[in-house]
Parts: structure tokens; sequence; C-alpha cells
């Protein structure tokens, strides 16, 4: 099988085949993913594109085992993730998977740095590691200053570091970003674009959601979804090289 | 890790109740009211078991009581007036002959004389005209100086131990012995003065005075009055053999014919308790019926407030899910959250009732004596049971929220807007 082969070099993340999403809304089905095969190597870098409603969203919380697929197979670094239970599935998105979203997702009454440290507590670190893990993580997103600032006291785009921050913390093997930059404006969402191609050319693997084309000509490979297919799937020959801001 | 996770959900609890403060009082309000009726119901018990053991400590529950009254007063109060004294003679005759006893002794009593000490006068206390023996049993326990000897009986010195509270009054804490009081113009010399025993069921205890009967017969006369007999057991295994031989030599030394009724009642301490049992009973049952009552609006303040917090928190549930909580870790913080919440209702209450029983204890005897049983603080295991009870029935009123905020849909729950 064409699948271990891949394995044995040691690059295959994500092995997804034939995956559906059914949602019933009363007497109607709503197909959100219809047949979806997909392969996703370690330091992959995916935008998923396609206009809205063609289940973006759908497809990257099915990856990111936030949800279930209704029929396919799903294997995350050979486990089968259509077999695991909710707790396994939790462990799995507290340790392989960081999330980033459009709209932040950070918790309101918590300063910067304990936002950071969520995913920690839910990890089982002690206190002092925490903080020490957090603290690091803060610093990789340039908010090394703004550790006991709460969401309201930051920009959009401090938010988002913050949430990249989060993301990262863990080391997990993916990282998913939904829409990253939806809520920014063109300028900030390009400071995260950078952050994100840091830490791709840092080892990470990265998927982006994302209407935009100025946001998907960063990554290595672009997939384009239409009515829950996969209407194009190719390595992105423009991927744009680093802007001046991000240049060491 | 489990330590690291309760601790932070008790971080997160605290910090949901201080952003809604005044809710998270208003939602704990029916268990503030539960707790304070349970921890003053316990109150009012345990004071009255205090009471009652005191009481039994004085009468002593191994004793028993010869008299003309009965003193459950069961019986017709009318029928026992109507029965004949007990006179000196026939009390000295059953003392002589009673077998199975360890003690019995003839007890005579006068009311309503003065006792002078200088310029100081007391009534209001009874004369009780005793044998020496009356040193051995509880209520002769002596706080100063001593009881009289048997030759101070036998020959009816004109010597005086006084009740507590008679003491108090006529020398002011000063020492008595050796001191002489005027009774009915006659002088007697103090020699003791009997422990401080008075209860809330036994308050004349302390207002007793007691002198050997020869004595006591010169100054009050030798007849009109009913004597009665306290008769020690050595131990209550013996009461029953004790109280067949009584009923026999009373009947005998009386007169009585076969058929006919006692004309005398014989009282041990069992009287009271039954008597107490009915208190204890009702003051169980109204207060249980309140309690579950209040627990129950205690748990669905508690509930209700939970599911609000439920909801309104449904986006953090989906981040916290999204980075790895599981669905016990979820469970958990809600179930911690509703048990702190009702703690913290029982906090209020232990502060509130603590000042109430402080006061009520203080101020309340003064006016109503009876009510001198009342302890000025709660006992500690009383707030060790009801912050169990407070804890215990947050977590139960948690339940049904903690398992829907577990059981949400993270996809669903990060869509939400707040
Ligand atoms: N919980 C749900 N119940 C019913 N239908 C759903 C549910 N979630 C998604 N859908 C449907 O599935 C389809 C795909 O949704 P999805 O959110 O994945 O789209 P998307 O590509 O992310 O769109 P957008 O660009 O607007 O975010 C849509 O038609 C949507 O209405
Ligand atoms: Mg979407």
């Amino acid at each position: 099988m064409e699948l271990k082969e891949e394995n044995r070099n040691g690059t295959t993340l994500i092995e997804i085949e034939h995956i559906a999403k059914i949602y019933r809304m009363g007497t109607e089905y709503v197909h959100a993913l219809r047949d979806i095969t997909l392969q996703i190597n370690k330091n992959d870098y995916l935008a998923i594109m396609g206009p809205s409603g063609s289940g973006k969203s759908t497809l990257m919380n099915i990856i990111g085992c936030l949800d279930t697929p209704t029929k396919g197979k799903y294997l995350f670094k050979e486990m089968d993730v259509s077999e695991m239970t909710d707790n396994d599935l939790a462990s799995i998105r507290n340790k392989e998977i960081g999330f980033v979203f459009q709209t932040f997702n950070l918790l309101s009454r918590s300063t910067s740095l304990k936002n950071v440290e969520l995913p920690l507590i839910y990890g089982g670190f002690g206190a002092s590691a925490r903080h020490e893990k957090a603290m690091k993580a803060m610093e990789n997103v340039g908010l090394g200053d703004r550790v006991n600032h709460k969401p309201n006291e930051l920009s959009g785009g401090q938010r988002q570091r913050v949430a990249v921050a989060r993301a990262l913390v863990t080391e997990p093997s993916i990282i998913l970003a939904d829409e990253p930059t939806g809520n920014l404006d063109s300028k900030t969402g390009l400071e995260i674009m950078n952050l994100f191609n840091e830490l791709w050319k840092a080892g990470n693997t990265i998927i982006v959601v994302t209407h935009e084309e100025e946001v998907a000509r960063f990554a290595k490979r672009i997939i384009k979804l239409r009515d829950g297919l996969i209407e194009h799937d190719s390595v992105n020959h423009h991927q744009r090289a680093l802007t001046e801001e991000a240049q060491p | 890790m489990k330590i690291n996770e309760i601790t932070e959900n008790i971080k997160i609890a605290f910090e949901a109740m201080r952003v809604n403060k005044l809710r998270s009082l208003l939602a704990s309000l029916g268990v503030v009211i539960g707790i304070s009726f349970v921890i003053l119901m316990g109150w009012v018990l345990s004071g009255l078991d205090q009471a009652l053991e005191d009481t039994f400590n004085i009468i002593g529950t191994d004793m028993l009581y010869i008299d003309k009254w009965e003193w459950a007063g069961g019986r017709n109060w009318k029928k026992m007036r109507q029965r004949k004294n007990i006179t000196y003679d026939q009390a000295t005759e059953f003392c002589e002959k009673i077998k199975s006893a360890e003690l019995a002794i003839p007890n005579a009593r006068e009311f309503g004389y003065k006792i002078k000490y200088k310029n100081e006068e007391y009534q209001g206390m009874s004369f009780i005209g005793t044998k020496w023996e009356h040193s051995m049993t509880p209520a002769g326990a002596t706080l100063i100086g001593r009881h009289f000897t048997q030759f101070e009986d036998d020959i009816g010195s004109n010597v005086i131990v006084l009740g507590y509270k008679v003491h108090q009054a006529l020398l002011n804490d000063g020492d008595p012995v050796g001191q002489y009081v005027k009774i009915e113009g006659r002088k007697f010399l103090v020699i003791g003065v009997i422990k401080k025993q008075g209860t809330m069921l036994f308050d004349f205890v302390d207002n007793q005075c007691f002198m050997p009967i020869k004595a006591f017969q010169s100054v009050f006369g030798r007849s009109g009055r009913s004597v009665s007999i306290a008769i020690k057991a050595g131990s209550i295994e013996y009461l029953d053999e004790i109280r067949a031989e009584s009923e026999g030599l009373m009947r005998q030394i009386r007169n009585i014919k076969p058929g006919e009724e006692n004309d005398f009642s014989i009282n041990e301490t069992k009287a009271f308790e039954s008597t107490i049992e009915v208190l204890r009973l009702s003051v169980w049952g109204v207060g249980i019926g309140m309690t579950v009552l209040s627990f129950m609006v205690g748990m669905i303040g508690i509930m209700n407030i939970m599911f609000v917090s439920v909801t309104e928190r449904t986006k953090e549930i989906g981040i916290r899910k999204a980075v790895g909580a599981k669905k016990r870790t979820i469970w958990i913080q809600f179930i911690v959250e509703s048990a702190i919440l009702s703690f913290f209702g029982a906090i209020i209450a232990f502060v509130g009732c603590s000042a109430l029983v402080y006061l009520t204890a203080t101020f309340l005897p003064k006016i109503v004596p009876a009510t001198a049983f009342l302890s000025p603080v709660l006992p500690y295991e009383l707030l060790l049971i009801a912050s169990f009870v407070s804890i215990f029935v947050g977590m139960l009123a948690g339940v049904i929220p903690a398992v829907r905020a577990a059981n949400l849909d993270p996809v669903e729950a990060l869509r939400r807007e707040n």
C-alpha cells in the first residue's frame, strides 16, 4: 500500500480517505462534505480555499478532531480517528493540534498569559512549567511585554498573536487556522501571515482556511473546495517570498 | 494532574462568582436559609441534650423518688392532691426497712420563708431537711466547705449548706463558711455551698438549702407536709427490683388494701426523658420539614443559576474543549462551581447564625430564664456537618447543568457569539 510506503519516510501526518459529513436538518440532509480524499505531510503549508458554504470549516474541524466524519476514514499519525472516544479526541486536540480562529476565541476574563497556559492546564503541566512555556510562546509571537493584558486591552492583531501563541505552546504536530486574518485589516493580517511563515520555516505543519488570494499565496499547496468536493489540489508555484517585515 | 485540575477549577469558580457577586448571593440564598435551619436546629437540640444530661446527673439516673406527686404529671392533679401526705414517720420507717437500695433518705421541704444574713435578706428558695447521707448523692456535692456529718444529723445541729444562688444572693461570693444566717429567728451556722447545678429544667436546684432533718423540724414543725424519699439504687440494673420492693413496702406502710390504687408515686428520670423526647421530636419534625423545604428551594436556585452560567459560557466551554478539555474536566468544573456556590451560602449562614446565636444566648436568658441552656457558640461538629451538607446539596444541584455543559458539541459551542 502506498500509505505504508509514505509512512516509512516518516512524512505523512494525515491520511483522509473518502470522507463525507452529512448534517440532518429535519427531513433534509446537508452534504457539507461529499467525498474528500487528502494526504497531508509533515511541514506542509496548505491553504484551503473555496466559496462560502463549500465545506472549508467543516473539513478543518474534522482534521482538528473537533468533529467526526459521517463516512470515510481518517488516520492521524496512523491512528484511526473515527474509532476514537471523546476523551481520545480531546487529548489529540490538546497535544497534537493548535487552533487559530477567525474570532480569536480567547477567554475574555483571563490575561493573555493565562489564555496561553490553558492547553497546558489540560495537558497536566504544573504551574511553573506552564508559566515558563507560555512566556516563551508569548515571546515567540512578539508579545513578551503584554502577558498581563486581557484580550480587550489588546488590538485585534495582538489578540490573534495570543491565539497563535496558545496554538503553539504545546508544540503540536499541526496548526489549523480558520480565516485567521478575517477580522484583521490587511496590514495586520500580513503580520500574522508572516508569523505563520516563520513557524512553517521552523518546521511546523500549517493549514490555513481563507477566502483571500493574498493569504493563500503564502502557502506551499492550495486546495480549492466546491460543494463539499475537492476541485483543485496543486502546488503553489507563486509561493510568496518573505516580506521585509519578516526578514531577520 | 488531578490536583492541578481541581485547584484550577476552584479558581475558575471563584472568578465566576466574583464577576457575578449579586447573582451568586441570590442563588445561594436558599442554601443560606437551609443551612441556617440545620445549624439553629442542631444548636437548640444540642443545648437541650446538654440540659437533659445535666439534669440526669443531678437527679441521678440510678435514683428513685417516692413522692405524693407524680413528676410526669400523667395522672390527674386533683386526684394526687387528695392523696394523704407521706409523714415523717412513714418515710423513716421506709428508709429503715428497705433492703435492696444502696441508700434511702427522707427529704422534707418548706418554701416561702426568708433567710437573713447581716442586713441581707433572701426569699424564694426552699429549705430541705434531710439525712447526712444526702452528701453521698449527686445533688449533695459541695462547691465550698462541706455537708453535715452523721453526728450533726443525729443531734440535729443548726448547721446549713446553702444552694449556689442563695450564696450568691446573700454573700455575693464572699466566704460563707463559719458565718451565721437566721431562719425564722434561729441562728444557723453555714458549713458549705452546694455546687451550681441549675439547668433549664431544674433551675430551682440552686435555690435550695439543706439542714439536718431534726433541725428542720424544730424550725418548721414536725407535721403538716408530705415528705419525699430519695432512693439510690447504686446501678440502673437494680431499679426494677427496688421499684418492686419499694411499692410493696410503701403499700404496707400506708395500709393500702389489695386491689386499691397506690396513693403515692415512684418517680425516676425516665419521666423526664419521655417529656424531652417529645420536645426533641417536635423540634426535629418542624426543623426537618423546614430544612428539606429550604434545601429544595436552595437546590432549584443553584441549579437555575448553573443553567444560566452554562448558557452564558457556552463559548468558553467550546474554547476549553478545543484546546483539550475532556468531558469529565468540564463536568468537574461546573460541579465544583456549584458546590462552591452552595458552600459560600453555608459560610454566610455560619456567620449569620454565629452572631444570632451569640446574641440570643447572651441576652435572651435575661428575659426568659428558661433559655439559659442555650450555648453562645455553635458546636463545631454542627459546622462540619453543615459544610458537608451544603457541598453535597451544591453538587447535587450542579449535576444536570454540568452534564449539559460537558456534553456540548465543541463546534456548536464555538459558533456562539458570546
Ligand atoms: N451544524 C450544522 N448543521 C447543518 N448544516 C451545517 C452545519 N454546519 C455546517 N453546515 C452546512 O455545511 C455546509 C458547509 O459549511 P462550512 O461552515 O464548512 O462552510 P465554509 O466553507 O466554512 O463557509 P464560510 O466560508 O462561510 O465559512 C454549509 O452549507 C453549512 O450550511
Ligand atoms: Mg467557515
